[in-house]
């Protein structure tokens, strides 16, 4: 076992205390175990802690040849103190669809890692990609190597570019979900290589995609474009099921919360007044749904996952423009299509995104999401931009923004009118 | 408006270099400039051309891209390893 110098770190170690489980134990044993970069790296973090300050310089020309993104620059600016982190590159890689790794898989990309870099990872970062922590500039080619050709992954998304695009496990393994996920991002994924690996847009754009509703990977709180599965039809009902989940013969939310004693099921209490719309009742034993009110909020499909199950006419409901606080506040999707049939080649949707790319780089600010370019031109530049149709749902709220705002070539005579000859019919 | 792509990159490398002599680094929108009647799409499709040819060079900070020219400006790792020659 290599030698290592491990520095005194007081501060860091009190997040060792406590029942939790804590990163500082880890990266120690770590270290200890070899590893130098470990050791250096809490040192780092004890003198950042007392100075108060990063000791981390960011960015640079690192990166492999021909991406624009995947390698995120990282500099000690303590090197003579902690020599091993002076170099301290971020590798992102691209995840397999839902995630599914074997474990040779994991294996072998642990023992790359550790060969070429600090041996840290962080599986997963919140764009889904598997984090490779720590490595040196030299490194950065064979490790690319490495993994395209022994591994067949790809380096994922950073910088001004489209992200690793996202997804839930979907139809693999979830019997909710309304479109195949996993088809989607793969085939996004492909068909958006050059945008994924070269610069091309004013900032970050992420794709993400959830099989249902229930949106597993968020995609509606955290993508530029989020692909969330709907169905259009009614809701399918197993009254026998329904009458099941009342005599207690079933399990309500699957067994979950069944930790403590909530007393007898309560399909009145614990389902239909919990509908945002109010679109269920009862009538006698049969369990009606409103279908046409319902607006695909899960919660009766996941209470009664036997008795209630997502229709059979499924497609998409497309949003745009959540993101994270940086520059304006954070913001949730806004709903642009409803509804989406999203089958194979997926022409239509990548029609779409094409004409939102197009008016996001022609109007676009730097460092501007496509969000806050909604918000700063409105959706009616949205509508015009894309051929959409107003529909009531992207009224935010009443009276927020009922204003009509006509083009010339929308009047009769555009804005040129003989105002002379107006005046002869209306006094001023 | 398509723009013949040679033509494109040549206006490109001359904006660029131009540029750079007092910004080494851009962002993709500030090279829209280049050739106003070129799309978007098609410029960027050129820079990175260019960049595939040696002849601009990507630098990255992580969170966003920008377009430099070889030789111009200091990269954050020449620096560094001057730096540490001191």
């Amino acid at each position: 076992m290599a030698e290592v110098k491990k520095h005194a770190t007081p501060m860091c170690d009190e997040l060792k205390k406590g029942s939790w489980p804590s990163f500082v134990d880890d990266i120690e044993q770590k270290g200890l175990a070899g590893k130098q970069e470990c050791l250096d790296l809490l040192g780092q973090l004890e003198l950042s802690f007392k100075h108060k300050e990063t000791h981390w310089k960011h960015g640079g020309i690192v990166g492999v040849f021909g991406y624009g993104g995947g390698v995120i620059g990282r500099y000690s600016d303590a090197p003579e103190q902690f020599p091993s982190i002076a170099h301290f590159h971020t590798v992102r890689v691209n995840q397999p669809n839902g995630k599914f790794y074997s474990s040779a898989f994991l294996r072998k990309m642990c023992d790359i890692w550790d060969y070429r870099g600090s041996g840290m990872t962080n599986l997963h970062g919140s764009t889904g990609d598997l984090v490779m922590l720590g490595t040196k500039s030299d490194q950065l080619e064979p490790i690319f190597f490495d993994f395209t050709h022994q591994m067949s992954v790809d380096l994922g998304g950073s910088g001004s570019n489209l992200r690793t695009p996202e997804c839930c496990m979907g139809k693999s393994r979830c019997e909710w979900a309304c479109i195949d996920t996993q088809g989607i991002i793969y085939d996004l994924t492909q068909t958006f290589q050059d945008e994924l690996h070269r610069p091309a847009f004013p900032y970050k754009f992420k794709f993400k995609s959830s099989g249902c509703p229930n949106d597993c990977v968020a995609a509606i709180a955290r993508s530029d474009c989020s692909i969330i599965g709907t169905w259009r039809d009614e809701i399918r009902i197993d009254q026998a099921a329904v009458a099941a989940y009342m005599a207690g013969e079933l399990k309500p939310n699957a067994g979950a919360h069944s930790d403590r004693d909530w007393g007898k099921f309560d399909i009145q209490k614990e389902v239909i007044d919990l509908c945002p719309t109010k679109c269920m009742w009862m009538e006698g034993k049969t369990l009606k749904i409103d279908n046409r009110e319902c607006t695909r909020c899960m919660h009766c499909i996941n209470v009664m996952p036997v008795a209630l199950r997502p229709g059979v006419d499924t497609g998409a409901t497309i949003l745009m423009g959540a993101k994270a606080p940086i520059l304006d506040g954070a913001q949730i999707s806004t709903l642009v299509i409803p509804f989406i049939k999203m089958e194979p080649p997926y022409d239509e949707f990548k029609d779409f995104v094409g004409s939102i790319w197009d008016w996001w780089m022609e109007e676009g600010k730097n460092r501007e999401r496509f969000g806050e370019l909604l918000q700063r031109q409105s959706i009616q530049e949205l509508l015009r931009r894309t051929g959409l149709k107003a529909i009531p749902q992207m009224v935010k709220e009443p009276r927020s923004n009922p204003y009509v705002f006509w083009s010339a070539d929308e009047v009769e005579g555009g804005w040129k009118r003989d105002a002379a000859e107006f005046r002869k019919r209306h006094a001023a | 408006m398509a723009v013949d792509k040679e033509e494109l990159k040549r206006l490109l490398v001359e904006f660029c270099t131009k540029k750079a002599a007092f910004k080494s680094k851009m962002y993709i929108k500030d090279m829209y400039a280049a050739c106003p009647d070129a799309s978007p799409r098609e410029v960027k499709n050129a820079a990175n051309e260019l960049v595939r040819e040696g002849k601009l060079e990507f630098f990255s900070s992580g969170s966003t891209v920008m377009y430099g020219v070889p030789g111009f400006g200091k990269g954050v790792e020449e620096a560094f390893e001057e730096e540490k020659a001191e």
